[in-house]
């Protein structure tokens, strides 16, 4: 095989798997400007008539308010207990520390459905499911595990000298920590907060173990909304998502650089 | 200066890493306004000393004092101290005139008072205009005179610093030892420095404090650990030095040593430390500026004939490379601006030099 056509070759393949990847996504798009009353491909005529149906659906509304309520406190939970944790991984030593690294990771590797059933056997005598503290515990342990893993990249890159640094000038160690490495950490904390947002938003797994009428998520809604009925609401929705996403994503890039905290 | 100027003492300060000694029993006084020198390969404790000095480490045993008060439970924010990192440490995203007010931030100095200081020690350290730069647009020069302004600008009892200028190229490094050395005349503030550089240790000190394996193994000022150094270590450790191997022979009348040089079989009296015995291996220590090229008949040197090996031209002077019947031994040959050719590889010469200007020490064990 001569080097033109291996270049060939790998060109076409890489094309095969963006296509791949990307071909959910750019059908559900146009579907949502269809006029058509169901989810049909290519959409016939354009509209803007199911981005208004969505309005006239309480219950997505009310989904969609209560994911949004349940990522910010969760997300806002997790940047600091996870800010810290990653704090006391990163700089100091003690017996445990490797386990507890581990401990917070596990979340990442648990198959979501067991980490489902198990959260669900816990929250159950507490009395919290189908109530929004129940699905803000069980959003946190799964979008904890991403903050402390972007803080502590982050953190990997904050000079210990700095911190010295701030001591010997005078400061206290909690000085030092909210005037040099706080400010350091930005970059982290802004990338740990747009993936914690976005995959509380996201999550159905556990969430279907805990959700109730009266107290419902986006997803399961969306979901339930499929079983019954499937017109262009749902791709609307789904477009909406999609943009809201990606303009987090984009906004992260700009600002801090996605690359680094995969490094 | 908030007072008069205070010393530093430690007296018995180890320190372990885990069951590794880095600091073994060190007694150390540094005087009020004293410059001294902590100088040794990577490894001797050094470094670890002076972080135990900021209170970044925590004796294991011994105590330290700071202007006579015992400082070991004084966290370091309270110690008082200025102190220069190795790579500066400078706060990335402050710029220069935030990261010197950031001490006098931390005590709650009035701001007027702040800027007022701020601008004198930029004036001091000629950074004046770079204000807003943040660390990132200064050169290597410039980032060294911040962490000198932002550790001076407190006015601390104690001056530290942990080879400052080991990232800087020579010319750089040689200048800001000028300057360090000026500025704390001028300020006359006690000061520590940390380095494993034997020119910038003989250019700052008022006191040269050699160490090796966490213990101190000689000090005195420049002088005197060049020309009288203690131990085969320090001497080869400060300068270049020739080395010629030698067997002990017996003692002469006026206490010195009789030795044999080793191939040549010459035998020499030369003044040596106590306990050696007849038998015993030993290195006479030799600089090469002490030998000279060619020098008359009689004039109470010893003198060796060789043949010139090879010849290493540095400008302001010349070192040469000359094979003896009593080893390698180099000489230092000052340019004198004359146009006498110096000898060139595979001349025949003669070289002299004192005895006095050896100093016999039991070699290294490793060697």
């Amino acid at each position: 095989m001569t080097a033109r056509t291996g270049r060939r070759l790998l060109n076409a393949y890489v094309v095969a798997m963006m296509v791949f990847l990307a071909l959910p996504i750019a059908i559900v798009i146009p579907s949502a400007f269809g006029e058509g009353g169901d989810l049909s491909f290519p959409p016939r005529g354009f509209s803007l008539k199911w981005f208004g149906a969505i309005l006239e659906r309480p219950e997505l509304m009310a989904a969609a308010a209560n994911s949004a309520a349940i990522a910010l406190v969760a997300t806002a939970v997790s940047l600091v207990v996870g800010t810290l944790s990653a704090v006391a991984l990163r700089r100091y030593s003690f017996p445990g520390r490797g386990a507890l690294m581990t401990l917070f990771m596990a979340p990442l590797v648990f198959p979501a459905i067991v980490l489902a059933a198990a959260i669900a056997m816990v929250l159950a005598p507490l009395g919290l499911i189908r109530t929004f503290q129940g699905l803000v515990l069980a959003h946190i342990v799964v979008v904890l595990p991403y903050v402390v893993r972007t803080v502590s990249a982050t953190l990997a890159e904050i000079d210990r000298a700095w911190e010295e640094a701030a001591l010997t000038l005078g400061a206290s160690p909690w000085q030092g920590f909210r005037t040099v490495t706080l400010p350091l950490l930005r970059p982290g904390l802004v990338a740990g907060a747009t993936f914690s947002l976005i995959i509380s938003f996201d999550e159905f797994t556990i969430s279907l173990f805990l959700v109730g009428s009266g107290m419902m998520t986006l997803p399961i809604e969306m979901y339930n909304y499929a079983e019954f009925s499937l017109d262009p609401t749902l791709a609307a929705v789904s477009t909406l998502l999609i943009l809201l996403t990606t303009l987090a994503v984009l906004a992260v890039e700009r600002t801090v650089g996605l690359g680094k905290q995969f490094s | 200066m908030s007072g008069p100027a205070k010393g530093v003492a430690l007296s018995g300060v180890a320190k372990w890493y885990g069951k590794v000694p880095a600091v073994r029993g060190l007694d150390l006084e540094v005087a009020p306004g004293e410059m001294v020198s902590l100088l040794g390969p990577s490894g001797c404790g050094k470094t670890t000393t002076l972080r135990m000095v900021a209170g970044l480490e925590a004796p294991d045993a011994g105590e330290i004092r700071i202007g006579g008060t015992r400082a070991n439970e004084v966290p370091p924010w309270r110690r008082n101290i200025g102190m220069v990192f190795q790579s500066y440490a400078l706060f990335p995203h402050k710029s220069v005139a935030e990261n010197i007010a950031y001490g006098l931030v931390m005590r709650r100095l009035p701001r007027a008072e702040v800027a007022a200081r701020v601008a004198d020690a930029m004036r001091q350290v000629q950074l004046q205009g770079l204000d807003e730069r943040v660390p990132s647009q200064l050169s290597g020069g410039q980032r060294q005179r911040v962490a000198l302004a932002r550790a001076l600008v407190t006015r601390p009892d104690v001056l530290l610093f942990d080879e400052p200028l080991a990232a800087l190229d020579r010319k750089l490094r040689e200048r800001m030892q000028v300057e360090i050395r000026q500025l704390q005349r001028a300020v006359g503030i006690t000061t520590i420095f940390v380095t494993h550089d034997q020119d910038e240790a003989l250019t700052l000190s008022d006191r040269i404090v050699v160490m090796e394996g966490g213990r101190i193994v000689q000090s005195g000022t420049p002088g005197e650990i060049y020309e009288r150094p203690g131990s085969h270590f320090v001497s080869d450790f400060i300068g270049m030095m020739n080395a010629l191997r030698a067997t002990v022979t017996g003692r002469a009348e006026d206490g010195g040593l009789r030795v044999r040089l080793e191939p040549g079989g010459r035998e020499l009296a030369v003044a040596g430390p106590a306990g050696m015995a007849a038998g015993d291996g030993v290195e006479l220590m030799l600089r090469p500026e002490k030998v000279r090229l060619n020098p008359p008949a009689g004039a109470g040197l010893i003198h060796v004939g060789g043949t010139v090996a090879h010849v290493v031209y540095l400008g302001a002077v010349t070192y040469l490379h000359v094979g003896t019947p009593d080893g390698l031994v180099i000489a230092m040959l000052p340019n004198a601006g004359g146009d006498a050719a110096a000898p060139r590889q595979g001349d025949a010469v003669t070289l002299g030099w004192r005895a006095a200007d050896m100093v016999c020490f039991a070699p290294p064990r490793d060697a």
